[in-house]
């Protein structure tokens, strides 16, 4: 790496995270690789009767919100009542900041959330709170204020893809030079709103998910908040991780249904993606939902873009489709990967059965000196992304 | 039967948002998805719902409602054969 | 000069809609049809999908389609759609949560639910338009101009989009204010995309 080439590198300078899994990403990945090792294991997703007032059953992956109030309690003696939502984004980007050492109540300093439906729950019952806490903008308000931070968030909302979006959002902000560090929270909380959306969908299974199965039938849900701190440095310690390129692209085809010849992941793919950087991929993180129709249209990008042989895998098996906050969390899992050198196990993928034949992680690998992947995502509306992410 | 079809032509109408299509234009023997009135998966959907509430029919999955819905006249045939409602 | 300019631009609010400094379209109290509806007939648009449209993506979608003006089906390889608004979907979860607020009466509405992400309305322009660049929802407390200049810039920036369309789209208990914007990086003689460009234009 030439010396000029570190001013644009935009490093990851920590992260952090809440899941079922863990609250913290050392505890999480550790449980994602006793998954990944042992397929006799059970994860912490199950199956959920009349929960949140749904007459029909769902499986997902529900934080325990008494887990959550006590870490947050314990962490925080504010009077101040935040929602579940705020508080698990809050636990999870001080994380983070701790990690990369910079003070957040900096002017230099931007926070984006990255978010779906924020706290939607409150219109079912606003339990206390006032009206305005529905609004995206003000958990994102809330969650800089939390830290000291003075200037106005930016909030992305882009469906499924809203992590990546967010990220590329933080990398541009970074490269005009308007902050030194972004502090990129993602977060989605479950609720009857949610749930019961997906289910009028018919989109979700109620066991376990397959992602690229030939027998898949849906996904699941879960939650997590997840946060990663960007920053612009011209010395980016050994081992840790740049956001090299990231690129988003809408199919122009169907609000819902994504394009059968996968138009706009095929561009996002190519655009990110040089000759060299093929060969340093350990593997791609995909979206894997689990939906007869996503994973096909992912099979079909991943082929034409002459990707079929690098080992691909979701981590939906392990927490569900996390929503606005899918796109961190999983960068965050997959660079730990990286790091460990492991090529985790597609969990749930038992028989592949797309549209073109991929190279799915049906058992756990090994990445071979590799030190890059992509972390690429779809969503409603349209839209794709993909973002390169490279260890140092 | 005839009641029903034109019942059903007007509920379809107003359930799929079609503001520009009068029961006249639909054809009861019609293919409603692909060509016809070109229905897309949403309009599946919502057509599922509409064979619970208006009739007590509980249909799975799209899939299942692939035959059901293939024109008026099969869901007309469905419904007089399954409603609870 | 070369730089990204504004090349068309379309303001609707409550009372009308502004295009080019005309008003093109002025809402009837005395018609039965809803405003928006009252639009879309006014422009002569046939869309059908429109009326499965939310009422926040049936107004951006109208803003929209006045600032393009193009019916051309081609692939818009280095276009991109960016908008921003305040209060999300609310519109429609409010309508989507009123179809499984009642236990006894518990039908969820897909048709409803599909609408619950504002981000929807650019997808719905994108569709239209054969836009194949990206597409993106940002959520802000208030309209910001600079808000707007500095993702329509950055975006740019990256040099591999060439034109844009979007800007505030905001439709929320009852009331419409939008502003859309088609923007493009070229050396005409229009106006250049800057902060006080785009409130002169919100403030029309």
């Amino acid at each position: 790496m030439e010396e000029n080439e570190w001013n644009n590198m935009i490093c990851v300078a920590g992260e952090g995270m809440i899941s079922p899994l863990g609250f913290n990403s050392a505890d999480t990945f550790r449980r994602v690789e006793e998954l990944s090792a042992d397929p006799s294991k059970e994860s912490e997703g199950r199956l959920y009767q009349s929960h949140f007032g749904i007459p029909e059953p769902f499986f997902a992956s529900l934080i325990d919100d008494k887990k959550l109030d006590n870490a947050f309690s314990t962490f925080s003696d504010t009077k101040f009542r935040y929602t579940k939502l705020e508080k698990a984004a809050i636990l999870s980007a001080d994380q983070a900041i701790r990690k990369s050492g910079i003070n957040p109540s900096g002017k230099d300093v931007l926070f984006i959330l990255s978010t779906t439906k924020g706290n939607v729950s409150l219109l079912g019952d606003l339990d206390g709170f006032e009206p305005e806490r529905i609004h995206l903008w003000r958990s994102a308000e809330l969650i800089a204020g939390f830290f000291g931070n003075a200037n106005e968030p930016l909030t992305v909302s882009n469906a499924c893809i809203s992590g990546c979006s967010a990220l590329i959002a933080g990398m541009r902000q970074l490269r005009q030079g308007r902050y030194s560090h972004i502090v990129v929270v993602g977060a989605d909380m479950l609720c009857k709103f949610i749930i019961s959306g997906f289910q009028s969908f018919k989109a979700l299974s109620n066991e376990l998910c397959r992602p690229f199965d030939k027998n898949r039938k849906g996904l699941n849900l879960g939650e997590s908040a997840a946060t990663m701190v960007l920053s612009k440095s011209d010395e980016a310690p050994k081992g840790s991780f740049v956001l090299v390129k990231g690129a988003m692209h809408n199919d122009a085809n169907h609000i819902s249904g994504p394009s059968r010849t996968a138009e706009g992941l095929l561009r996002c793919l190519t655009e990110i993606l040089t000759e060299t950087d093929k060969e340093d991929l350990a593997f791609i993180n995909a979206h894997g939902t689990s939906t007869l129709y996503n994973d096909d249209m992912e099979s079909i990008a991943i082929d034409r873009a002459l990707l079929q042989n690098i080992p691909v895998g979701s981590l939906k098996g392990y927490f569900g489709h996390t929503l606005g906050a899918a796109g961190i969390l999983e960068s965050i899992i997959s660079s730990y990967a990286v790091k460990e050198q492991v090529v985790l196990r597609s969990r749930g993928t038992l028989e592949l059965g797309t549209a073109r034949k991929l190279n799915v992680s049906v058992n756990q690998g090994v990445a071979n000196g590799k030190h890059s992947f992509v972390k690429m995502l779809s969503g409603f509306g349209g839209s794709n992304a993909a973002i390169l992410i490279k260890m140092i | 039967m005839e009641d029903l079809v034109l019942e059903l032509k007007k509920k379809i109408i107003e359930v799929l948002n079609l503001e520009e299509v009068k029961p006249e234009d639909i054809n009861e023997n019609a293919p409603l998805f692909g060509e016809g009135l070109g229905l897309d998966s949403i309009d599946a959907l919502e057509l599922i719902v509409l064979m619970e509430k208006d009739y007590g029919i509980k249909l799975a999955n799209a899939a299942a409602g692939r035959d059901v819905f293939k024109s008026v006249k099969t869901m007309a045939d469905y419904i007089t054969a399954n409603r609870t409602k | 000069m070369k730089g990204l300019k504004i090349m068309s631009y379309c303001r609707i609010t409550d009372a009308s809609v502004i295009f080019y400094d005309r008003e093109v379209v002025v809402y009837n109290p005395k018609d039965e049809d809803p405003w928006l509806l009252q639009i879309y007939k006014a422009k002569d648009i046939h869309y059908p999908k429109f009326h499965k449209m939310d009422n926040l993506c049936k107004a951006g979608f109208l803003g929209a389609e006045m600032v393009v003006n193009d019916d051309s089906q081609e692939n818009k390889e280095n276009w991109a759609v960016v908008t921003f608004n305040r209060s999300s979907s609310l519109d429609d979860d409010t309508s989507y949560q009123k179809t499984i607020e009642n236990a006894d009466n518990y039908f969820p509405a897909p048709s409803v639910f599909v609408y619950t992400l504002p981000n929807i309305l650019s997808g719905e322009i994108a569709i239209r338009h054969k836009i194949m660049g990206e597409s993106v929802h940002y959520i802000t407390k208030e309209f910001s101009a600079e808000r707007i200049c500095e993702a329509f810039n950055d975006l740019a920036s990256d040099g591999k989009i060439d034109t844009i369309v979007g800007g505030w789209a905001e439709y929320f208990q009852g009331h419409v204010d939008v502003l859309m914007l088609k923007v493009s990086v070229n050396e005409e003689d229009k106006q250049l995309l800057t902060i006080n460009n785009i409130l002169k234009l919100w403030k029309i």
